[in-house]
């Protein structure tokens, strides 16, 4: 979800949407930082995510990010593979934006958010069998998160077309607290990440080239079941994500990135993620200008 | 402005779709077989949906299917030759003849199953790292060779095994099938010993114990679930606790039917040797710091006086009053006399109530 937050404030009364399609293959087991000779294990998120971003004035905005997810895990062991696959509306995000621009000189713009988390994902989903699936299969979490988002961009004059951004989002999460037929409570790590990076434009077949290179830095804490540590989750990553933007018209926008991982520690041992892939349209709704009539 | 409002709304619609889930088991299809190929080519899938235990106490543990690797015929190595196994690291123990064998539990935590043939014994060793029971089934099922695999699922916290013949769920504790075209049938138990390397090596220095090579990446000697083992309030599944013994001490569990007695290592602190009578049948118990292993006595047995003998260097455990010195099998040092093994497993105490109504020695 943090990887889809930031819609821009693009001035008073713009309404921006973007839809965008997630994939995430988690096939690396990983003891620690060390890789493991298995690949047995292959999980897969499939996420479709619609941001809805308003602008009230050319500061204050708010931001709304509704999910679908596809969780899917398989394991192919002694020649046969087991599917398991869970589908449904997932948590949403709404967050309040404040732009400052200039503050780090021309062309310059720092945003401040806050937001919450809403449980609006199922988190009690059963297998077909009926068996009560685990808090990692399932499309919501069952608790109410808190998040802190700050992001800086600066462009400079020696070459306007490029911006420098940097990005930290907080995730202060809340207790699932009807886990397992409201057994137990469940919550999961919170989430520190940090994003640097490097966009350029050029100009090609009359139309805007974006080209970017981010490198983003991830800290998950243990997930808790009853208050206590679980072990084999929490960890750190650092993952290189180059991505393009190619502006079609001033209001419509398409976006890939590709999510690479160039470290990972995890906690105990458990799945890292392998590749992510993301791809998306944007659109701006600009206000129209009102006719003065002479 | 209303065709976009239109279009948005549309979209908000489609992503309020029903959730669901599903699950698909497929044979024979990508993966390549890893150690011995899969003993049973005719296995067939179950689509049983009835179960003997309550289906909304089995729960996903998390891995899926197989996730847990089993093995099947670990390469075995001689004592000497024991990798990542310290003096205190706990194993189960198994003896046919002259061939002994130990199962680790810093490789078991990984694979949950060891499917293993000695001499003409066809056996499944079992241990369930959440519930610490360590119990062995006879891999012969309706007169049919089968091997057992992790099926992912738990219930009460403990090991639900499959067989891969007919794809039958088993309940580790409860000893029988819980689902499946084998539903109600009882695994045949085979007794094993939980004790320390040390204390093991010391009765057979002959063992061989499971190598490392095998056939899959673990960090064996890592235990993965953190202080589980000793942090009596840490709980990873919801589970019955009774609170007459702290949840997490080691307990041996004697079982008839639907009833258990346990017996801690404290009962063995002043007396080593203990006869015991339970639901009418007379036990010899036989323990120390490190093992307890208990066997039925008939009624020729039960007159006989029992003293222990071990010394920590040699096979020979308790002796009679005639002078016949048995091991920890209850085998006779000397060849012939046989003490029968008793129906009984180790495990922590909180898994033992929470199958079975249970009674605690010198409660």
């Amino acid at each position: 979800m943090s990887n889809n937050l930031g819609l821009p404030n693009e001035g008073k009364g713009v309404f921006l949407l973007g839809l965008n399609y997630d994939y995430n293959n988690l096939n690396t087991l990983n003891a620690g930082a060390e890789k493991l000779d298995d690949n047995s294990r292959l999980r897969i998120t499939n996420s479709i995510l619609l941001n809805l971003g308003y602008a009230f004035t050319d500061r204050i905005s708010v931001e709304t990010l509704f999910t679908w997810v596809n969780q899917k895990r398989t394991i192919s062991q002694f020649g046969n593979e087991s599917l398991t696959d869970t589908k449904g509306i997932g948590d949403a995000v709404i967050l309040a934006k404040y732009a400052i621009p200039d503050v780090l000189g021309a062309s310059s713009v720092v945003n401040l958010g806050l937001g919450t988390k809403a449980p609006l994902g199922k988190s009690d989903l059963t297998s077909s069998e009926g068996f009560l699936l685990i808090a990692d299969l399932q499309p919501g979490s069952g608790a109410w998160d808190a998040l802190g988002w700050l992001s800086v961009s600066k462009g400079f004059s020696f070459r306007p077309s490029a911006t420098f951004s940097g990005s930290f989002t907080y995730r202060l999460t809340g207790k699932n607290t009807s886990y397992l037929n409201n057994s137990s409570t469940y919550q999961f790590g919170n989430v520190i990440q940090a994003n640097v990076g490097y966009t350029d434009q050029f100009f090609f077949l009359n139309t805007i080239f974006s080209p970017g290179l981010v490198f983003k830095y991830r800290h998950a804490s243990y997930d808790k079941i009853d208050g206590s540590q679980l072990p084999n989750t929490g960890g750190e990553w650092v993952f290189v994500r180059p991505e393009l933007i190619v502006s079609l018209t001033p209001n419509l926008a398409v976006s890939s990135r590709v999510e690479l991982p160039l470290y990972s520690h995890v906690e105990g041992t458990q799945l890292t993620p392998t590749l992510r892939f993301t791809a998306g349209i944007s659109y701006t709704f600009k206000k129209a200008t009102p006719n003065i009539l002479n | 402005m209303k065709k976009n409002t239109l279009l948005v709304s549309i979209l908000i619609v489609m992503l309020f779709s029903c959730s669901s889930s599903s699950t698909q088991e497929i044979q024979g299809t990508s993966g390549t077989p890893v150690g011995n190929p899969n003993p049973d080519p005719n296995e067939t899938e179950n689509t049983s949906t009835e179960w003997t235990i309550p289906v909304n106490e089995v729960l996903d543990g998390g891995p899926g299917r197989d996730g847990i690797p089993a093995l099947e015929n670990p390469v075995m190595v001689t004592a000497q030759n024991a990798s990542l196994l310290s003096d205190s690291d706990l194993v189960l123990g198994y003896k046919k003849g002259n061939d002994v064998r130990a199962y680790q539990h810093n490789i078991l935590d990984w694979h949950e199953i060891v499917n293993d043939n000695i001499d003409n014994v066809s056996l499944a060793i079992t241990y369930c790292p959440l519930t610490g029971t360590g119990i062995g089934w006879n891999r012969f099922v309706d007169g049919i060779e089968t091997t057992f695999g992790v099926s992912g699922l738990l219930y009460q916290t403990n090991l639900i095994p499959f067989d891969r013949a007919t794809k039958s769920n088993w309940s580790q504790i409860l000893g029988e099938s819980v689902n499946g075209s084998l539903a109600g049938k009882d695994a045949e138990l085979i007794t094993l010993v939980e004790t320390d390397w040390k204390t093991w090596k010391s009765m057979f220095p002959n063992t061989t114990v499971m190598g490392l090579e095998t056939g899959f990446s673990r960090t064996y000697g890592t235990y993965p679930y953190s202080d589980y083992k000793t942090n009596n309030s840490l709980f990873f599944f919801p589970t019955p606790k009774d609170s007459r013994l702290p949840s997490k001490d080691r307990v041996h569990a004697i079982i008839i039917g639907g009833f258990a007695k346990a017996y801690q290592f404290s009962d063995f602190d002043t007396t080593p040797i203990i006869k015991d009578t339970f639901r009418d049948r007379n036990y010899l118990l036989v323990g120390n710091a490190n093992f307890i292993a208990s066997f039925e006595l008939d009624a020729t047995q039960n007159a006989l006086e029992f003293e222990y003998i071990f010394d920590g260097t040699s096979e020979a455990v308790f002796q009679d009053n005639r002078g016949t010195q048995y091991n920890i099998f209850g085998e006779s040092i000397s060849g012939g006399e046989q003490l029968e093994l008793s129906e009984s497993f180790m495990g922590y105490w909180f898994s033992i109530p929470a199958f079975y109504t249970t009674e605690v020695f010198g409660e």
